[in-house]
């Protein structure tokens, strides 16, 4: 069995360093990826890791978590192990700016009919994920934000994020602005609707796991939290009017070898064709960039995904130009509004 | 000792004084230097300028120290009288108390943490008796606030303080404790006169450890203070991780050493002047 193994190895060996040796054509049998773990992992996993094991033998190996500052690292060390990074649609542009990431060769992907937003220059848009309204089943039903910051006509706790990219826009919303007006974002305004209510939010989140569970156990009655961690669980009741639509994407890392880069170029390729996408939908209810996918789903759960007909036009689409601009400053404001606490 | 004796020595150390070095000391003094540097600018306090102008993280600061010195009281509150409570026990109960202040060493501190929120949440074990007994009408809201912090925080940090207070308490004679009661002294007088000075070297020495341990706290700050009790790490978090600037992290992160370092000097001057 050694001796079999041995031989296969030394067979395979030269024809390995011609490929190697073929340049841009040539790909790695293994690459690296970081990305934001959890459910959204195993979708990954089940709906593009696998089928491009099947078709192409490569293997992807899969870390998390993805935080900027770990990329930041990862480049500024000059170990450039990972190949592909999941990163925010506002992180991709931070990224861009601290020179972390390489633009993608879209040539190279070929892919399968895209949302011209997912096709950035940068990034590859892979995930469409919603923040939302929730609430524990039983509670009075809130139909708009101006509703669910209404303390006196829905009492009960809030749970709301701790990141002003998702906290700030809601509560702008809850003074009467439309979604096609959210930005440029009145901060000012936002904080000032908070301070009404920051009394009765009794948690501000930091992991998307917490709502839920909080709601379960009855420590809050309303949430703004992620859809795919709440749709279709009999606990809770959701709304996805004036929910935040985001895409989550793929960036390649800077510095990273060209044969491990054509990998990930096909791995990219897969996370394109609609028949990945049903399947990584199976596993969270997130869907993928193909305007081709909604026939793919199950018609009885067209109404959990962020990019459906009737949800993707009740939902504002998230500004990450307007976020790297003004993020860091923004993010001093909603410290200082922590301490008021 | 001569000189070739003291050689040797350095010798067997070396290596892990290199490991030490390398491994340890360098990236933090990288990482402190940080904030002095700028690439293409070369030195700059331009971050420690920032920190100035806008104080909000410099107000987190000092909301940090303020509860690490509220849990390190209630730490001391609840720990002392324990550590002499296990002092008296016979030795089989003295050596369970041991186990059952040392076994949440043992449970990871994630658990632990969120187990607080089974004993003390709104349906928790703790408001569902008070309700039940007719104490309360509404729920007491023992977590996510500074409360909250405190209990978990004394709860994982109780065992720093307890066991050096129990070494130093078993190692106190007996028989200065009688001797001053043959003389005539009353319990309070002896326990003020002759037991509590005792003591008081390993409860200053646990109790700084307590509180420095308290100021780089992150898990139960974010878990059990709801994200309503900003602390410097959470803070750090932000910084290196999402924003990301380092520079201004590693300008927070030398203030935060510095002022415990002046913590433990004025710990050591202390210290001095009492065993003079």
């Amino acid at each position: 069995m050694k001796r079999r193994t041995f031989v296969g190895a030394a067979a395979s060996l030269p024809a390995f360093s011609i490929l190697a040796a073929g340049g841009a054509r040539a790909q790695s049998k293994e690459i690296r990826m970081i990305e934001s773990g959890g459910l959204s992992g195993d979708s990954i996993q089940v709906g593009y890791i696998d089928p491009l094991k099947a078709k192409t033998g490569i293997t992807v190996v899969r870390e998390s978590p993805s935080s900027l500052g770990r990329l930041r690292a990862l480049v500024e060390s000059g170990q450039t192990s990972a190949t592909m990074f999941e990163l925010g649609s506002g992180v991709v542009l931070q990224a861009k700016k601290l020179g972390l990431i390489e633009p993608i060769d879209w040539a190279a992907v070929n892919p399968a009919a895209m949302f011209p937003e997912a096709k950035a220059e940068y990034g590859f848009g892979y995930q469409y994920f919603s923040t939302i309204m929730a609430w524990r089943a039983g509670a009075k039903e809130p139909k708009n934000f101006t509703e669910f910051f209404d303390i006196k006509a829905f009492p009960g706790k809030r749970c709301l994020p701790d990141y002003p990219h998702y906290c700030l826009p809601f509560a702008v919303q809850a003074t009467g602005v439309p979604i096609d007006k959210l930005f440029p974002l009145d901060v000012d305004t936002a904080f000032k609707k908070l301070d009404e209510i920051k009394k009765e939010v009794a948690v501000w989140w930091k992991a998307g796991a917490q709502p839920p569970q909080l709601m379960k156990d009855n420590e809050v009655q309303y949430s703004i939290c992620w859809s795919g961690r709440v749709v279709g669980d009999p606990a809770f009741g959701l709304n996805f009017a004036g929910g935040k639509a985001d895409l989550s994407f793929f960036g390649i890392v800077k510095g990273s070898k060209p044969e491990d880069k054509a990998a990930a170029y096909k791995l990219m390729h897969e996370m394109s064709l609609p028949e990945n996408q049903a399947k990584a939908a199976g596993v969270i209810s997130y869907t993928g960039p193909s305007p081709d996918l909604d026939a793919l789903l199950p018609k009885d759960k067209l109404w959990q995904f962020p990019t459906s007909k009737q949800n993707k036009a009740v939902q504002y689409f998230e500004n990450a130009e307007w976020w790297a601009e003004n993020g860091e400053a923004v993010n001093k404001k909603w410290e200082a509004f922590k301490l008021s606490l | 000792m001569n000189r070739q004796e003291r050689s040797t020595g350095f010798g067997f150390v070396a290596p892990l004084l290199v490991l030490m070095v390398v491994a340890f000391n360098a990236p933090i003094a990288y990482m402190l230097g940080l904030a002095f540097w700028d690439k293409g600018q070369g030195f700059t306090l331009e971050h420690y300028q920032g920190l100035l102008e806008a104080p909000v993280y410099l107000r987190v600061l000092g909301n940090t120290m303020r509860i690490a010195l509220i849990a390190t009281l209630a730490n001391v509150l609840i720990g002392y009288p324990l550590a002499h409570w296990m002092r008296g026990l016979q030795n089989r109960a003295r050596l369970v108390a041991i186990a059952l202040v040392v076994l949440p060493f043992w449970v990871s501190i994630l658990v632990r943490t969120y187990s607080w929120i089974v004993v003390l949440g709104n349906a928790g074990l703790v408001n569902r008796a008070l309700q039940w007994s007719g104490l309360t009408e509404q729920p007491v809201q023992f977590l996510y606030n500074e409360l909250g912090v405190t209990i978990g925080m004394a709860n994982v940090l109780l065992p720093f303080l307890v066991l050096p207070l129990f070494a130093a308490m078993i190692r106190i004679d007996d028989r200065l404790l009688q001797a001053a009661a043959s003389l005539g002294a009353p319990p309070r007088t002896i326990f003020w006169k002759v037991y509590f000075p005792l003591t008081l070297p390993a409860l200053a020495a646990g109790t700084l450890l307590v509180f420095i341990l308290c100021l780089g706290f992150y898990i139960t700050p974010a878990i059990l203070g709801g994200g309503r009790v900003p602390m410097i790490s959470n803070l750090l978090d932000t910084l290196i991780n999402q924003i990301p600037r380092w520079e201004q992290a590693s300008a927070i992160s030398t203030i935060l050493l510095v002022v415990s370092l002046l913590i433990f000097a004025a710990y050591r001057r202390l210290d001095r002047t009492a065993s003079l």
